[in-house]
């Protein structure tokens, strides 16, 4: 049995994962793709396929039975171009470290962690001490957290809010029975019903036909205007021309924003994630899209990755199944 | 003031049960026509007393005097107040003959120069903050571990550096983590209650013994503590200022931590050495730390006056804020909420909560 590992990630993962590989696997490692061309027969004879993509002109894999992604998202995999009946499989592990963000980007935004501890830091300033009669700043207790996309992030940031003793909706396309401290979960149809009541909107859900442009201007408005959006899911669950102008204009109170609608190319590596200046607004947090971006979450998808070339091997149920091609 | 957890100072003088005591307040020959004579002292008292007054049920006769060192103004006040609301207490005060209850307009007394204070008065404290100062340290812990303020610094700058096609290294999680909480009281027990949702592990270090640990895995006796700092991956000091705590957490002890320690400080700065903390954190013998409070403090004369003779404000792995971590406004709806009914009922003659001591 053999295994080809193609690109540069997935040549990280063999060396994360060596030991864990079931015993007489030939493994063949290209960290660059373009390697394929010149070696086709390296494609031939592969039974297992570990990437985060494959394109149409690839050589052929006539043997594929399990491409294993190893990332959460498979649309970088050309399936047509993949021999039928494979299993293709995805990774997860990132969901811990996503909730662990959209609680911390939370609590900064209540707390304004980046105006105060700027200050402090920059100008030695006690203007928002106790003592010293500052204005004070919020908190997260007794606020309602309303997250669009109660799936598997969704459900980790729930777990993880409700011990702060605040109110938790959901909206998820599905119908999804609430866990405990979870008070409700609204179909997304009824999704405008929900935002006038939140505090804070978190975005967790996957991008399809039914959540892009989710958050457009119309939607925006029935926020409060105290209310922050978090988003770790897509640029464009977001209107970005709506958003960036509720922000600068206080529509909304502030966001942190994890994804973009735009990102770097080999030609334009600084290219901003936006065509606003959204690094130029004081109430937003943004981030290189990192969330997830982990050592713990490399492991346990490591760990998952490892867990389904044995299972393979052994002939046992695969996990993680997005389709088969 | 935000920041002092009562586990090891407070309880001191608390009845051995640990629960609150049961004092009368004496006020014998009161007439309830007269309305019981007031002082808010100092610059917070004052500043909030209407707030206070607007909460309560009872009637009181006020008076608000900001400035401590108005002598024209303090001996008559103390002369006559029945009640005085306030943070400090200085050995150099007047006369106050007629006081019978000393109401902390803060959760720490440590202001208060408690020997000098009138014969036959309760002192009482006020809390309200620990929900917000939880919330503070699940913040800065998570801050300091996924590396917030640097990656939102540098992308503001256009930098993609952090993200993971461009190279960028992974940062921690707070899952799996050991948080190691000195001083467990009301703060200590908020914060693991929060924590253990993370999938972090709690223990604790206490002058007292804890009955119940709340949740939190494991209480080591404060003689212990060397023990315990060898296992934490973060260590929040929840204490408040005592003869036990002051300059605890010396060069040795912090030598027992992981180099890849964060140390988060919402108690009281003294019980860091301030030389030893600034030379560790610049030569990464702990891997970054969360100050709330601080060694030198705000003045009118200097208003912007840098928080300790060392330059924390150069370390990139220093998260610093001035005083303010249980300063909310949910904070101060509950504080205020919380004292304004203690003075009822002490003008009702009911028991009071939070008595720290009567003298």
């Amino acid at each position: 049995m053999k295994a080809l590992f193609l690109g540069n990630v997935a040549a990280d993962t063999q060396v994360g994962i060596r030991d864990e590989l079931p015993p007489g696997l030939d493994t063949v490692i290209l960290p660059d793709p373009q390697d394929l061309f010149r070696s086709p027969e390296l494609a031939a004879d592969a039974d297992i396929l570990v990437s985060n993509h494959w394109g149409a002109e690839y050589p052929p894999a006539p043997r594929v039975r399990l491409v294993q992604s190893v990332a959460t998202g498979v649309e970088l995999f050309d399936l047509a171009a993949l021999p039928r009946g494979a299993a293709v499989c995805n990774a997860f592990g990132h969901e811990t470290a996503i909730a662990e963000y959209i609680i911390m980007t939370w609590l900064a935004l209540h707390h304004r962690l980046f105006e105060i501890a700027g200050d402090f830091r920059e100008h030695g300033s006690w203007r928002t001490s106790w003592v010293e009669s500052g204005a004070p700043h919020g908190e997260v207790r007794g606020s309602t957290l309303g997250i669009v996309g109660y799936g598997r992030v969704g459900r980790e940031v729930a777990r993880r809010a409700a011990p702060f003793g605040c109110r938790i909706l959901a909206a998820n396309r599905s119908a999804r029975e609430p866990e405990p401290g979870v008070e409700r979960v609204f179909p997304l149809g009824e999704l405008d019903r929900m935002l006038p009541e939140c505090d804070t909107v978190a975005l967790c859900t996957a991008l399809g036909p039914e959540t892009t442009g989710l958050i457009d201007s119309r939607r925006l408005a029935l926020m409060k205007p105290s209310a922050f959006l978090i988003n770790i899911a897509r640029g464009q669950v977001i209107d970005e021309d709506a958003v960036y102008a509720a922000l600068r204009d206080g529509t909304i109170g502030g966001a942190a924003l994890d994804v973009w609608w735009q990102y770097p190319t080999p030609a334009e590596p600084q290219r901003r994630g936006s065509r606003h200046p959204f690094h130029e607004l004081p109430n937003v947090i943004v981030t290189p899209h990192n969330s997830g971006w982990t050592s713990g979450m490399v492991r346990r998808r490591w760990d998952e990755i490892a867990d389904n070339i044995n299972r393979f091997a052994r002939g046992e149920p695969l996990i993680n199944i997005v389709t088969t091609t | 003031m935000p920041g002092l957890d009562p586990g090891i100072h407070a309880r001191r003088n608390v009845p051995s049960d640990g629960v609150d005591g049961r004092v009368k307040p004496g006020h014998d020959g009161w007439k309830g026509v007269n309305d019981m004579k007031t002082l808010f002292l100092g610059g917070l008292a004052a500043r909030v007393a209407p707030r206070i007054l607007g909460k309560m049920t009872e009637k009181l006769d006020p008076t608000l005097l900001a400035e401590l060192t108005d002598m024209q103004r303090l001996i008559p006040a103390l002369a006559e107040a029945e009640i005085v609301v306030g943070h400090i207490w200085r050995s150099d005060f007047p006369e106050a003959p007629r006081l019978r209850l000393l109401q902390a307009a803060t959760a720490g007394v440590d202001m208060l120069d408690l020997p000098s204070l009138p014969r036959g008065i309760t002192l009482c404290n006020v809390f309200g903050h620990e929900p917000a100062i939880a919330e503070y340290v699940l913040m800065t812990m998570l801050a300091l571990t996924h590396r917030l303020v640097d990656t939102v610094t540098a992308f503001r700058g256009g930098s993609w550096a952090a993200h993971q096609p461009a190279g960028g290294s992974a940062h921690g999680e707070a899952l799996g983590k050991t948080i190691g909480i000195l001083g467990y009281g009301r703060i200590g027990r908020e914060v693991a209650k929060r924590a253990v949702g993370f999938g972090c592990t709690v223990i604790a270090a206490n002058r007292s013994p804890i009955a119940d640990k709340g949740d939190a895995s494991e209480i080591y006796p404060l003689a212990e503590l060397d023990r315990m700092l060898p296992q934490c991956d973060v260590l929040l000091i929840a204490a408040g200022l005592a003869p036990e705590t002051q300059g605890l957490i010396d060069a040795s002890r912090l030598s027992l931590m992981k180099p890849t320690a964060l140390l988060i400080n919402i108690g009281r700065a003294a019980i860091v050495d301030e030389e030893a903390l600034y030379e560790a954190l610049r030569g990464n013998k702990l891997g970054g730390a969360a100050l709330d409070v601080w060694w030198r403090h705000w003045s009118p004369e200097h208003p912007d006056r840098r928080p300790s003779r060392f330059p924390f404000h150069e370390l990139p792995n220093v998260l610093m804020t001035p005083h303010c971590s249980g300063f909310t406004d949910g904070t101060a709806d509950r504080r205020w909420g919380n004292l304004a009914a203690n003075l009822d009922r002490f003008v009702r003659g009911e028991p009071l909560n939070n008595v720290v001591m009567t003298t």
